[in-house]
């Protein structure tokens, strides 16, 4: 794999970098990370958008989107998620390279500068602040954005579950903040927000793809040179190891299909084998097509339409979600506990641990093929105590014993049990 | 054995794939991709869900057979009398998968290592049939639960909606999975029937892209590939009137925001469009709706969109075609009519030298990027290929595009009395938390 080159641009800030002609784009990304904070989420996830909407050359929307449609379609956006209990927001840039433009532009310059500039020198109105239109613009759209995600109920049923089990936890508060609190946002408090984004927050910029990376590290060199940089906000995340009680929570709406997520604590201690053995574990229980949910819920017994397990590394928690008929919840949720049993009590087959192993590191070899998927690997290795390259962790998934899958299983314990049911009411 | 390797090359992307028409009539492509970490495989049949009448060139009648059968297909052949495809591909480490679109059914893997033995496993299941009353009956289960799942996707209800307000007769307006009665009909003899019909490798394209080597796909496919007799399936419509059903077509759902799909009907001729129409629809669609057009502009101040759902498409088939405003509004009539408005006034007013120029390079760019990925390419050429077109001169009818063709489609396309709202909105009672 090619080679990735990392240097820090100052305290708080990494700068990595894969240079692989093999593409035909460029990717170029910063992400502000800062931690979850109940009255200053909603202020810091309307940000990047904000952010993205204009600059000083081009102050207006449309004018910066013609601008960027001119330049092959390049894309500016942005983009908040979680990742533990930390806050991230993120504005990326792609494009085509250089040499694969029509009239031979010099596409990756101006999108430098472009990029600088929506980051550091935001067109403020006289009064020092991004401008009104914009601003409300945004919270509109935001707004629209957390309304829309009860559309999608397999979303849905996920995010209440995260919500419900992690209340006390900084991970329960949503990425965008609550609707309350975004309708409550005044400008100012925006101004306010960009300034400690750019002075406080942790910062990773990533250049990849077909693309000289040096003219890019020199521009936010020389950006962040007038900056007066704070020490950057410490990003950890709460780990609870096991759960106390399992709490029970259950939503009536009209749909035909019933959702159920399980939220377990994995119990790991994180960059140990034990980490390695939860993922794998994990791929077993519900990951592939082959695993024991896959199997034996869906294909044997038919509970479910969709059943699968996932593991949020940086959390270290697991989830199984599921679509299933309202008759069935009962009989799913068993199901599901008792292939965790059977891992517990090391009813699993030598070809199951090897199918999972195989499959996992394919998606791990799969990562480098990806620029997308390359840029969301290492602003999760942030975290870690030493950056892991995709092939690295292959190999270490190959390592994991049947006995570490075993304890593996047997240190998950139910937290909460979500079920969203259908009352069948699909009215016309 | 003999077979014949064509070499297409792109001057202007400097990308080249090869082209084999294999002796037993299936046509196969291999995309290289130098250093890919992983290689990416589809074997497709030209069937989708609306291929429900139809007649072989070696049968005088047509046929006609229940609603979901491609789809009801799909999940089958996975299953063989020694145990299902997933299971062997467990072995390979490949992330194999399937899907069914309106005119092709398409299987499909990705794999870092064995990739041949993941080839093989491919080749062999999609050509080996298995169904019993026992397993068909398991399966109607399974996909039951699959359509009921969609009923509650606002998304998908919006637009087979539209669909069943814009047309009379073409199955295109029927759920790809079919419904429960009709699935319930499906028999091993129905399933045999439609497999040996369209499951015919002259009916059939392989894709192979990324870590690649042509000479070993070929070797492969000589040693796998089952030859099939040299017959034409053709597609067997009803006549579709050039009006539309209904105008405006609504249901409530559980949803918070109200969605809508806002199609335009269009009359279409027993050919596909030529690349050139094509583009010239998709560029005009670009200068019409994009983030940097007036419209889109005017309807964000207005609040009526919002950036993460608002888009258009040229909806395209066998028979069919339509264009295709969606996105979420408070209110989408008001949408629909100030989508009419700007197509008549730039009808009225011709059309932006410069807004041209920026839909062309976007278009161009974004097309370009896509050859990044080797699951693009490979599901882009079945797509292409069964509907008679070329990867390459598909980016050089970008790159050629001329002002002209795009006023062609401005005078042909978009007639506002062939267009018809669909909405979904919330059920009342019902609020977000």
């Amino acid at each position: 794999m090619t080679e990735i080159k990392q240097r820090a641009i100052c305290d708080g800030i990494n700068f990595r970098s894969i240079r692989d002609t093999r593409f035909k784009t460029v990717r170029m990304s910063i992400h502000f990370m800062l931690p979850l904070e109940k009255d200053q989420v909603a202020a810091n996830a309307l940000l990047p958008f904000l952010m993205c909407r204009a600059s000083k050359e081009y102050p207006d929307f449309t004018k910066l989107s013609q601008r960027l449609a001119e330049l092959y379609g390049a894309s500016l956006s942005g983009e908040v998620q979680k990742l533990g209990d930390v806050q991230v927001m993120s504005i990326s840039m792609v494009s085509l390279a250089d040499r694969y433009t029509l009239y031979q532009e010099n596409l990756s310059k101006e999108l430098t500068e472009l990029l600088c500039s929506v980051v550091f020198d935001p067109p403020f109105d006289s009064e020092g602040h991004f401008s009104k239109e914009d601003f409300l613009q945004e919270q509109r759209q935001t707004l629209e954005t957390i309304d829309a995600e009860f559309n999608d109920k397999r979303t849905y049923a996920k995010q209440r579950c995260e919500q419900v089990m992690c209340e006390e936890e900084r991970y329960g508060i949503r990425r965008y903040g609550s609707r309350e609190a975004v309708a409550a946002l005044c400008r100012e408090e925006l101004t306010e927000a960009w300034k400690h984004l750019i002075h406080n927050a942790k910062i990773e910029i990533m250049v990849l793809g077909d693309c000289n990376p040096q003219s890019v590290y020199d521009g936010f060199v020389q950006a962040f040179s007038k900056i007066d940089r704070k020490k950057p906000e410490i990003c950890e995340t709460e780990i609870i190891k096991t759960a106390k009680e399992v709490r029970e929570v259950s939503e009536t709406m009209s749909v035909a299909q019933s959702k159920l997520v399980m939220g377990f604590r994995a119990g790991a201690e994180l960059n140990t084998p034990e980490e390695t053995a939860a993922r794998l574990m994990v791929a077993i229980f519900g990951g592939t097509p082959h695993s024991k949910l896959f199997l034996n819920v869906r294909e044997k017994l038919s509970l479910c339409y969709y059943c699968a397990a996932r593991f949020n590394s940086v959390k270290d928690l697991l989830f199984v979600e599921s679509g299933v008929e309202t008759q069935n919840l009962e009989s799913a949720k068993k199901e599901i506990l008792a292939q965790l049993d059977e891992i517990r009590k090391g009813n699993l087959e030598d070809e199951e641990i090897q199918s999972a192993k195989l499959s996992l590191c394919n998606s791990y070899r799969t990562i480098g093929d990806y620029l997308g998927g390359m840029e969301s690997w290492y602003l999760t290795q942030t975290f870690r105590p030493r950056v892991q390259t995709p092939e690295e962790a292959a190999e270490e998934i190959n390592q994991v014993t049947k006995e570490q899958i075993i304890e593996a299983a047997n240190r998950v314990t139910l937290d909460t049990v979500y079920q969203l049911i259908g009352n069948e009411g699909n009215a016309q | 054995m003999n077979r014949k390797i064509n070499q297409m090359k792109s001057e202007r992307i400097g990308d080249t794939y090869y082209q084999i028409e294999h002796p037993t009539g299936l046509k196969i492509f291999v995309y290289p991709k130098e250093n890919s970490h992983s290689t990416y495989a589809v074997f497709g049949t030209k069937y989708g869900s609306i291929d429900n009448r139809f007649q072989r060139s070696d049968e005088d009648t047509i046929q006609e057979v229940p609603e979901g059968i491609a789809h009801f297909l799909e999940h089958k052949l996975f299953e063989s009398e020694d145990g299902d495809a997933f299971a062997r591909y467990a072995k390979t480490g490949a992330s194999a998968n399937a899907y069914t679109s309106f005119d092709m059914t398409c299987y499909l893997f990705s794999c870092t290592e064995h990739v041949y033995e993941s080839l093989e496993i491919l080749l062999d299941f999609v050509q080996s049939p298995y169904f019993t009353e026992q397993t068909v009956q398991k399966e109607q289960g399974i996909i039951g639960q699959e359509i009921r799942m969609y009923d509650d996707d606002p998304n998908w209800r919006v637009m087979f909606n539209l669909l069943d307000a814009l047309y009379y007769n073409h199955p295109v307006k029927i759920d790809i999975a079919g419904t429960v009665e009709s699935i319930a009909k499906i028999t091993p003899d129905y399933l045999y029937e439609c497999y040996h019909t369209f499951y015919n490798l002259n009916n059939m394209v392989l894709c192979v892209a990324g870590n690649i080597d042509v000479k070993k796909v070929c070797e492969l496919a000589d040693r796998m590939l089952k030859p099939s007799s040299p017959i034409v399936v053709n597609r067997v419509f009803q006549d579709e009137p050039d009006t539309i059903v209904k105008k405006r077509v609504e249901q409530k759902l559980s949803v918070s925001v109200p969605l809508f799909q806002f199609g335009f009907k269009e009359t279409v001729s027993e050919q596909r469009k030529t690349l050139e129409e094509l583009v010239g629809t998709e560029l005009l669609l670009d200068i019409l709706a994009s983030d940097s057009s007036p419209l889109y502009r005017r309807l964000l101040d207005a609040g009526l969109i919002n950036e993460s759902s608002f888009g258009v498409e040229y909806f395209e088939g066998p028979g069919y075609a339509s264009v295709i405003f969606a996105g979420e509004s408070k209110d989408p009539d008001t949408v629909a009519k100030e989508i009419c408005k700007e197509i008549a006034e730039i009808r009225s007013k011709g059309i932006d030298p410069a807004a041209f120029e920026r839909a062309k390079k976007s278009m161009y760019g974004r097309n370009v990027a896509s050859l990044n990925s080797a699951e693009n390419i490979a599901n882009s050429l079945v797509s292409l290929t069964f509907a008679n077109r070329e990867l390459f001169q598909y980016l050089d009818a970008i790159a050629n595009a001329t002002m002209g063709q795009v006023e062609q489609a401005l005078q042909n396309q978009l007639r506002e009395e062939c267009s018809a709202l669909s909405v979904v909105n919330p059920i009342q009672e019902e609020s977000n938390e």
